[in-house]
């Protein structure tokens, strides 16, 4: 038994022992067929893939455009820079690994050979900054901006420095200064959302953030140029391939006249200094110039301002501190375009338009203009209560009296709300003037939407829809007043309005009808849009939607592209209404016109004319503003009233429209249509209508 | 077979000559064995300078210290399968729970403070750079101790087949460990230790309801751990890379495409050594240890793949021949080893030619790394020590 079942275990012993080997004979059978399949017998063997190395891309970022003015003068261009370079690859290879190569760059820069170690080691998980981001076959920038001295270090003693280059890189660069800075605008680098947005942006490429660098960066760009570079598997640079030169971007052409220009920010900052002395705040202040007939701006000033240069290579965090604090009152920000500001009796034009268009008023009328009238309970004066009795439109225009345009603009608002009772729809044909002037739209100018301001009116619709989204804070106000004010009158002020605005805040009333009619109340404006308007009073009445960019020629000289201001709207106000005004306030008239009051003495004062305006702002000081046009030429045909140049200033908080924004565009006038012997800065008296030649740049 | 020497001076048959005759004592050895496992050993180093050192070079390295590593490592597996060697029968039977358990430990310890390499927890670091990996030792002490367990459990028995208790108490002993490399997660050892087991499961006589029924159970678990989303991600990735190498050339596919580019370009006789460029280039992941052999295949070609792949037969041929003649531990301990080492080998250079799934296994000495090769060099000492005893009079 013991012995069969022995016997037994032996023959199963012998079989599996049998299995065993059978298996692993059929493993090495296994492999030896498949292994002659894949080396020997497979037709569609897999090929090797691209060779041994593959191409590594070094972007050269290609310069930017020139930004020039109408007479080709340059405003932005290039300048170079020396950059010092480490090849880490090509110091490694060195014995002691680039050690006494660092060493001496280390000298030569005032820095440390480990500080210069760490900036070229490239980032990874385990190198924490400072690093380098790019590619670990790039030459590595460690220093810009180098001394002649160290140029020369470098070069002369090539076999003291290998792996050490000096690049020649090019960088925007401002010849005038802050001149024009907030209209040309910085360039920043790229951030990942610009890249985003723009998938062909390279990480050193940089790109216009405000301005026309922003506006034009398509074609200021350029084509970045790229060098190759055969890297092999591990990513080490084995030999140079080809390369491309980067292509400059195209010169900007603007319609900026750089004279022009350069005299309005000095008479805007003269301005500032003068009304300053006089013991008015004068925080800032902005200067527009444009030509009506073809709608290009000529200049555009803005006080305070900022040089653009500090942006190139980026801005350094003070820098930016600096530029932003609340002391600096926006440096950054173009008041000429961005800021919109309560206009003042200069909005009488667009009034004057509306009442005599609409038969409110007529041209030959004589209206009372006493010194305070009464509205809705509410007592509203002249400036000063000035009493000027009963006159005509002209003489309202000359003299600027307020009262003269209240009560037809009350009793427009009358007749509306007759409308309204009797369920029609209200006119508002002071806001329907208002809009085909342009306001509460964007002027379309070329330069980044969010730069510009778009002005604002009231009227019922908005009154409702402001109404609508606040009320619930408003009555919750009333409610609980104002606890945390501690002055009880000021708390049973505010209460009071609050419980006002809770019932009635809907309710658009004469009073605003009123206060609109004069610039005032929630009416603003820049001064670009009213640079516009007044442009639209001496070219037939067309609204533009200006640019400052004339035309885009390439690196060959060549116009690639000619950019045409487009009319956007044509104000429906007949020639006779615009001569009218425009005579009305002709600086001829003397003492009658206000604003001519700084140009008695002008020998061009019948040629051009021009409206104050003096804004009243809570808590302010009075913002100046005088809208000009000239020199005056009639049309052939219906002699109707035109002029070359509009011209605008605005001083915020420094008085009235005849003592600072007068005094501060007479300068402007004087260079412009020549005084005191000098010629006229712009030859012919009129802008040029003719491209500078380009010279080409490859 | 050799007839024992008896002393004269004693009146009984003694374990072994009190004196050997030196010629003998050499000729105990398996020098074929030997010389199989060096060769593929210095094969092994031979590839692994070729797969290293221009990508060291180019890093700024040593281009020959993977090189010298290698050989630093065969010589102590030498040592050890010279040590592991001196073992006679007893000390075999006897060291079986012991190297079990220096196993189990040791995988025990790897879930306390292993480090994670590609995936797997499977390492212990042991400072300046030098890791070691339990769980290839565990092949080894799994291998001996269900050897032992086999032997010592139907010793004082009807030499019948192991009693079920046996089966399920052997069953438990490969479960502890299995489960705790599982756990790395670390599949490819995982197959070699199931493996291993199964073999010394089948060569004790296992009854074949249990072995067909645990095949049948291997494979079912294998289906539900896919679907039960029980493997890691990586595992699945390689897995439906393996079953569709171009669905993800980038990702884990991009493998097993370069190492394929790398061993069909080497064509019938190969690139030459240092020659190929798929291996120059650096173009094949992890080659100097899982895919060696695609170095092989480059710069050898087919004519290099057969001589390897007849060197792990040869070697495999020289366990079994240690096997048939050896004592019932010994065999079961050889059948172990030869399981090991042949799966272990197929597996490896199956998934170079895309045969098997990606595992992160070495080909066994020919693969650079430390662990294996002394796991190894202790396995072959073993082997040896069973051809020493099985030589011996019993």
């Amino acid at each position: 038994m013991v012995r069969r079942s022995a016997l037994r275990r032996r023959e199963v012993g012998a079989r599996r022992f049998s299995i065993i080997v059978v298996l692993v004979v059929s493993l090495v059978l296994t492999l030896v067929v498949r292994l002659y399949w894949v080396q020997v017998a497979d037709p569609h063997k897999p090929k090797q893939t691209a060779g041994l190395t593959h191409p590594g891309h070094i972007v050269v970022p290609a310069p930017r455009g020139s930004i020039v003015d109408s007479t080709g003068h340059v405003l932005v261009d290039n300048t170079t820079v020396q950059v010092l370079t480490i090849d880490k690859e090509a110091i490694s290879v060195l014995p002691d690994h680039g050690a006494a190569v660092l060493r001496r760059v280390a000298v030569l820069l005032h820095t440390t050979a480990a500080k210069l170690a760490a900036e070229i080691t490239p980032c990874s998980v385990k190198v924490p900054a400072p690093c380098w981001t790019g590619e670990p076959y790039q030459p590595v920038p460690v220093a810009s901006h180098l001394p002649m001295s160290t140029v020369l270090a470098v070069g002369e003693n090539r076999e003291s420095f290998p792996g050490v280059a000096i690049r020649t890189e090019t960088l925007p660069h401002y010849p005038y200064g802050s001149l024009a800075g907030q209209i040309l605008g910085y360039t920043a680098q790229v951030t990942a959302a610009d890249q985003k947005r723009h998938p062909k942006l390279a990480d050193p490429d940089t790109i216009g953030v405000s301005g026309l660098e922003e506006q034009y960066d398509d074609a200021l760009r350029g084509v970045d140029g790229v060098q190759t570079k055969n890297l092999n598997p591990q990513g080490y640079a084995e030999s140079n391939g080809g390369s491309v030169a980067p292509k400059q971007g195209d010169t900007l052409v603007t319609s900026i006249n750089f004279k022009l220009q350069r005299l309005a920010e000095q008479s805007l900052a003269q301005q500032i200094a003068d009304s300053r002395k006089a013991g008015m705040p004068a925080t800032g202040g902005a200067v527009v110039a444009m030509d009506p007939q073809t709608g290009r701006v000529l200049a555009v000033a803005s006080y305070p301002d900022y040089n653009p240069q500090m942006f190139v290579g980026g801005i350094s965090q003070k820098n930016y501190a600096a530029l932003t604090a609340p002391t600096a009152d926006d440096p950054l920000l173009s008041r000429a375009v961005a800021g919109a500001y309560a206009p003042g009796s200069t909005f009488k034009l667009i009034t004057s338009s509306s009442l005599v268009t609409h038969h409110e008023i007529s041209m030959t009328g004589i209206y009372p203009c006493p010194g305070s009238v009464t509205i809705d309970g509410r007592v509203k004066t002249n400036y000063d209560s000035e009493v000027l009795g009963p006159v005509d439109l002209e003489n309202a225009l000359g003299y600027s009296c307020d009262t003269f345009f209240y009560a037809p603009e009350a009793n427009e608002y009358y007749a509306d709300e007759a409308r309204i009772a009797n369920h029609e729809q209200p006119h508002e044909w002071l806001q329907h003037m208002a809009s085909n002037y342009g306001v509460m739209r964007k002027p379309g100018i070329d330069l980044p939407a969010s730069e510009q301001a778009a002005g604002s009116y009231a009227d019922r619709e908005t009154r409702m829809a402001r109404w609508k989204a606040n009320k619930k804070t408003y009555c919750a106000q009333a409610q609980h007043g104002y606890p945390s004010i501690k002055d009880p009158k000021q708390r049973a002020y505010l209460t009071q309005l609050a419980s006002e605005n809770c019932t009635d805040g809907w309710r658009y009333r004469a009073g605003d009808n009123a206060d609109m009619a004069i610039g005032q109340g929630e009416t603003t404006m820049s001064p670009l849009q009213l640079a516009i308007a007044y442009s639209a009073l001496v070219n037939g009445g067309r609204i533009w939607s200006p640019k400052l960019g004339w035309a885009i020629v390439n690196g060959k000289g060549k116009v690639v592209r000619t950019i045409h201001p487009k009319v956007h709207n044509t104000v429906p106000v007949s020639a006779k209404v615009f001569d009218y005004i425009a005579n009305s306030l002709n600086f001829g008239r003397g003492w009658a016109v206000s604003g001519a009051f700084a140009y008695l003495q002008s020998p061009y004062r019948n040629r051009i004319g021009g409206k104050t305006g003096t804004a009243e702002v809570e808590g302010h000081k009075d913002t100046s503003w005088l809208a000009t046009w000239g020199p005056i030429y009639h049309t052939k045909k219906g002699h109707h009233v035109r002029a070359r140049f509009v011209l605008v200033g605005m001083v915020e908080q420094a008085g009235t429209g005849a003592t600072a924004a007068g005094p501060m565009l007479k300068r402007i006038w004087d260079g412009l249509l020549g005084a005191d012997g000098k010629k006229p800065i712009i030859p012919g008296e009129r802008p040029s209508d003719r491209l500078p030649a380009i010279k080409a740049t490859r | 077979m050799t007839l024992a020497a008896r002393d004269p001076r004693a009146p009984f048959d003694l374990p072994a000559p009190l004196v050997e005759p030196r010629i003998e004592r050499i000729a105990r050895y398996d020098w074929l064995l030997a010389a199989t496992a060096l060769a593929l050993g210095l094969v092994g180093a031979v590839l692994v300078w070729a797969a290293t050192r221009d990508v060291e070079r180019a890093a700024g390295n040593n281009p020959n210290g993977y090189l010298y590593r290698h050989l630093i490592n065969l010589g102590i597996a030498a040592v050890l399968a010279f040590l592991a060697s001196r073992l006679d029968a007893k000390m075999l039977r006897r060291s079986g729970p012991f190297a079990y358990l220096a196993g189990v430990f040791g995988l025990l310890l790897v879930l306390a403070v292993g480090v994670t390499i590609n995936g797997a927890h499977a390492w212990i670091s042991l400072g300046g750079g030098f890791e070691i990996q339990p769980s290839e030792f565990m092949k080894l002490g799994l291998v001996i101790g269900l050897a032992v367990l086999f032997v010592q459990r139907s010793r004082d028995r009807d030499p019948g087949p192991p009693a079920t208790s046996d089966v399920l108490l052997a069953l438990g002993l490969v479960t502890i460990p299995l489960a705790l490399i599982m756990l790395q997660p670390d599949l490819g050892s995982a197959m070699v230790v199931a493996v291993a087991a199964f073999g010394v499961l089948v060569s004790a006589g296992v009854r074949a309801r249990w072995t067909i029924g645990l095949l049948i159970a291997g494979v079912a678990g294998a289906v539900l751990a896919v679907r039960l989303g029980l493997l890691q991600s990586y595992q699945l990735a390689r897995f439906s890379a393996f079953t569709n190498p171009h669905h993800d050339p980038q990702g884990v596919a991009y493998n097993i495409n370069q190492a394929h580019i790398a061993i069909a370009n080497g064509g019938m006789f190969g690139t030459g050594l240092f020659n190929g460029p798929q291996t120059n280039g650096g173009y094949v992941p992890e080659q100097r240890t899982d895919f060696i052999f695609s170095v092989l295949g480059e710069e050898f070609g087919f004519v290099g793949g057969v001589v390897v792949i007849a060197l792990f037969g040869l070697l495999c041929w020289r366990g079994i021949v240690i096997a048939r003649r050896a004592d019932r531990t010994g065999h079961l301990v050889a059948i172990g080893i030869v399981c090991w080492f042949a799966f272990q080998a197929f597996q490896n250079i199956g998934m170079n030619l895309g045969l098997m799934p990606v595992t992160g296994i070495p080909l066994p000495f020919v693969s650079y790394g430390g662990s294996s090769m002394f796991a190894q060099g202790l396995a072959v000492g073993v082997l040896f020590a069973i051809r020493r005893a099985s030589l011996l009079p019993r």
